[in-house]
């Protein structure tokens, strides 16, 4: 698979149809695999595919560092490809701009899968301009994708809230969570904000709580669950108990699943004059 | 000849200190996968062997990462200001790994530069370390490269080196001394270390190649970087805040928080321009402190090569990568050590 995936890079460089190649490189064979940046035909050699693939490179295309280098091309696995259909239905991304290489995958992690793939419905990626390799793998029959939520809600209010002040209680406001979600592409953040001061940036319980929660509701009805944030963060916070539970009320509520159906309007975005709510009408 | 204590007694030791009410700290598994220097409530919580580095550093026990300064209240049109007493309850830093306590040595220098920073400088006072010597390491580490090495003694009070199910115990300093003063048992052995990690870069080489400010490698070999916080946060060195204020109508505070060069905020000016608009600027700028800015202020780099950087990184980028490639460009008459 993996001479396939250099063939086809080497030949939309070769070919200019685009200038970079967005994809996983490693630099020694031991050490861990990265995002890497190919712009040369002979550089895709330096390409890897393999079980340590976690990153969601669709974070850079939105990226002026990235976009500077002109039109990309970019390797997708399944989840990925989820965000990149937000992206594009966000207007962030102009789909024709970006040339999507999706890759069948088996899942990431090793010797354990990683979670989110144990419950993967998207081994292979839709959407895509042209999809490397095959797989049967499919997602468990009558799985609950949101069982962690429904456990974790079996805990008193009191448990639960004792649970967060001991996660967020970590929390050191490095914000590489937001700086890996290809989601939170602001401009501006809003934790940035200081004329006025919108969310303390003190990592005091109230800050992080702030911040937190505050993240978690922007990302309500579009966080495509690739588990990023939670990967990342240095303080080991359970960050997709949050982004779980609010995509949970998304699909309760709404039927709705980000970045599942390029069709389907977002749920943020969409007015719906027989909304059950009467706020609206 | 030497001083030992056996694991047992140590750990006895440490509950000694927490029940005298000492405030200690150490490396601990705090959940499942992440192991943490962190106050301790028991000397079962404390780790001693099986860990390279936790995911944080030791400065957070000497400049946290939110500290008020003072306090206001509002009342009517009077404002009344209300000053924080710096603390300086005793603490014990136990099991910390020698690129943590050579950081606090190094941080020494720019916190009692010109004005004291009461702050750490009280912290630093009343605490005492007590360092952990390394027999195991891992890709991450380089602090051969950067003069120190797996038993170090540059900040610690103690070294503690693993020995035959305990340690030989090194007390370096009066505080050290004093903290285990008839505590350990002579012995005819001495623990002997490992060595430390190959050495993988030169400060001299990487100090020559920063000279040229507009290398394109700026551009090139950081493009991963996402600007977060996540490497100067968990470095033991790095040493930045930002002063902000925080409060309501009725009253606030005046805090000391962390802030990283690698934040897109860090330079911005109120007009809206930002002079490190793009991130390779504030990647070049986080490596030309540590290895140029640094040393020429203060006599030494302002990295122990703990590798933290590059453990936490989300891309794994860290600094020891970005040392190498610069270097790798530089003509080889300029230190051979590579
Ligand atoms: S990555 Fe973790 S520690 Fe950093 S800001 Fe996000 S939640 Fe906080
Ligand atoms: S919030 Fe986390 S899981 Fe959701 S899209 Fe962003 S990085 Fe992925
Ligand atoms: S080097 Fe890594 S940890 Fe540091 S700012 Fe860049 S992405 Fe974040
Ligand atoms: S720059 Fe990286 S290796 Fe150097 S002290 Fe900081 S975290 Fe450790």
């Amino acid at each position: 698979m993996i001479e396939e995936i250099r063939q086809t890079c080497r030949t939309l460089l070769e070919a200019g149809t685009v200038n970079v190649v967005i994809a996983y490189g490693q630099s020694n064979p031991d050490g861990p695999v990265h995002p890497i940046f190919v712009t040369k035909p002979d550089d895709v050699e330096k390409i890897v595919w393999n079980k340590q693939c976690f990153a969601n490179l669709t974070t850079y295309l939105t990226r002026k560092e990235v976009k500077s280098l002109g039109k990309a091309a970019i390797l997708v696995k399944g989840c990925d490809a989820r965000s990149l259909v937000v992206l594009v239905q966000e207007s962030q991304v102009e789909r024709s701009d970006v040339h999507v290489i999706g890759l069948a995958c088996e899942g990431v992690g090793e010797p354990e899968l990683a979670g989110k793939c144990r419950v993967c419905e998207v081994h292979m990626p839709v959407g895509v301009d042209v999809t490397i390799g095959s797989t049967e793998a499919a997602a468990p029959e009558g799985q609950n994708r949101y069982a962690l939520v429904d456990e974790f809600m079996k805990k008193s209010p009191e448990e639960r809230m004792a649970f967060w002040k001991q996660e967020f209680e970590r929390c050191v406001r490095c914000y590489a969570c937001r700086g890996v979600c290809p989601l939170c592409y602001c401009n501006q953040c809003i934790v940035d904000k200081n004329r006025p001061v919108v969310i303390d940036t003190s990592a005091t319980l109230k800050g992080n709580f702030a911040w937190n929660i505050t993240r978690a509701f922007h990302l309500a009805g579009r966080c495509v669950s690739c588990g990023e944030c939670t990967r990342v963060c240095p303080a080991g916070i359970d960050l997709r108990m949050l982004n779980a539970s609010l995509a949970q009320s998304a699909e309760k509520h709404f039927n709705y699943r980000a970045g599942m159906d390029p069709e389907t309007p977002p749920v943020i975005g969409t007015y719906n004059a027989e909304d059950k709510e009467n706020f609206i009408r | 000849m030497s001083e030992t204590i056996t694991q047992q007694a140590l750990r006895a030791l440490v509950d000694e200190w927490i029940g005298a009410g000492t405030k200690v700290a150490g490396p601990s598994y705090v959940k499942k996968d992440l192991c943490q220097y962190v106050p301790l409530t028991s000397s079962a919580e404390l780790l001693l062997e099986g860990f390279i580095h936790p995911r944080n550093s030791v400065k957070d026990f000497f400049f946290p990462r939110h500290e008020k300064i003072y306090e206001y209240t509002l009342k009517g049109h009077e404002v009344e200001l209300a000053d924080m007493t710096p603390a300086s309850t005793p603490q014990v830093i136990v099991a910390a790994r020698p690129c943590d306590t050579a950081a606090v040595a190094i941080l020494d220098a720019v916190f009692n530069w010109g004005e004291k920073d009461e702050f750490y400088t009280q912290r630093r006072e009343a605490a005492t370390i007590v360092a952990l010597a390394c027999v195991t390491h891992d890709s991450h580490c380089f602090c051969t490269s950067v003069g120190i090495g797996p038993d170090a003694e540059k900040g610690a009070d103690v070294m503690l080196l693993p020995l035959d199910g305990g340690f030989e115990v090194r007390c370096l300093t009066e505080k050290g001394k004093t903290l285990f003063a008839g505590r350990t048992q002579p012995s005819d052995k001495t623990a002997v270390i490992p060595e430390g990690p190959k050495v993988k870069v030169s400060p001299e080489q990487v100090r020559a190649a920063l000279e040229d400010y507009d290398n394109p490698l700026w551009k090139t070999a950081t493009l991963r970087c996402l600007s977060c916080g996540a490497c100067s946060f968990t470095c033991p060195t790095c040493h930045c805040f930002d002063i902000v204020d925080e409060g309501n109508a009725h009253g606030g505070c005046r805090a000391k928080n962390w802030d990283s060069c690698q934040l897109c905020m860090f330079t911005k000016h109120a007009s809206g321009h930002n002079p490190r608009n793009v991130q390779g600027q504030r990647q070049r700028q986080r490596t030309q402190h540590k290895f140029r800015i640094y040393p020429d202020k203060f006599g030494e780099v302002l990295c122990t090569g703990c590798g933290n950087c590059a453990r936490n990184c989300p891309v794994s980028l860290g600094i020891l990568g970005t040392l190498v490639e610069l270097c790798a460009e530089m003509p080889k008459t300029v230190g051979e050590s590579k």
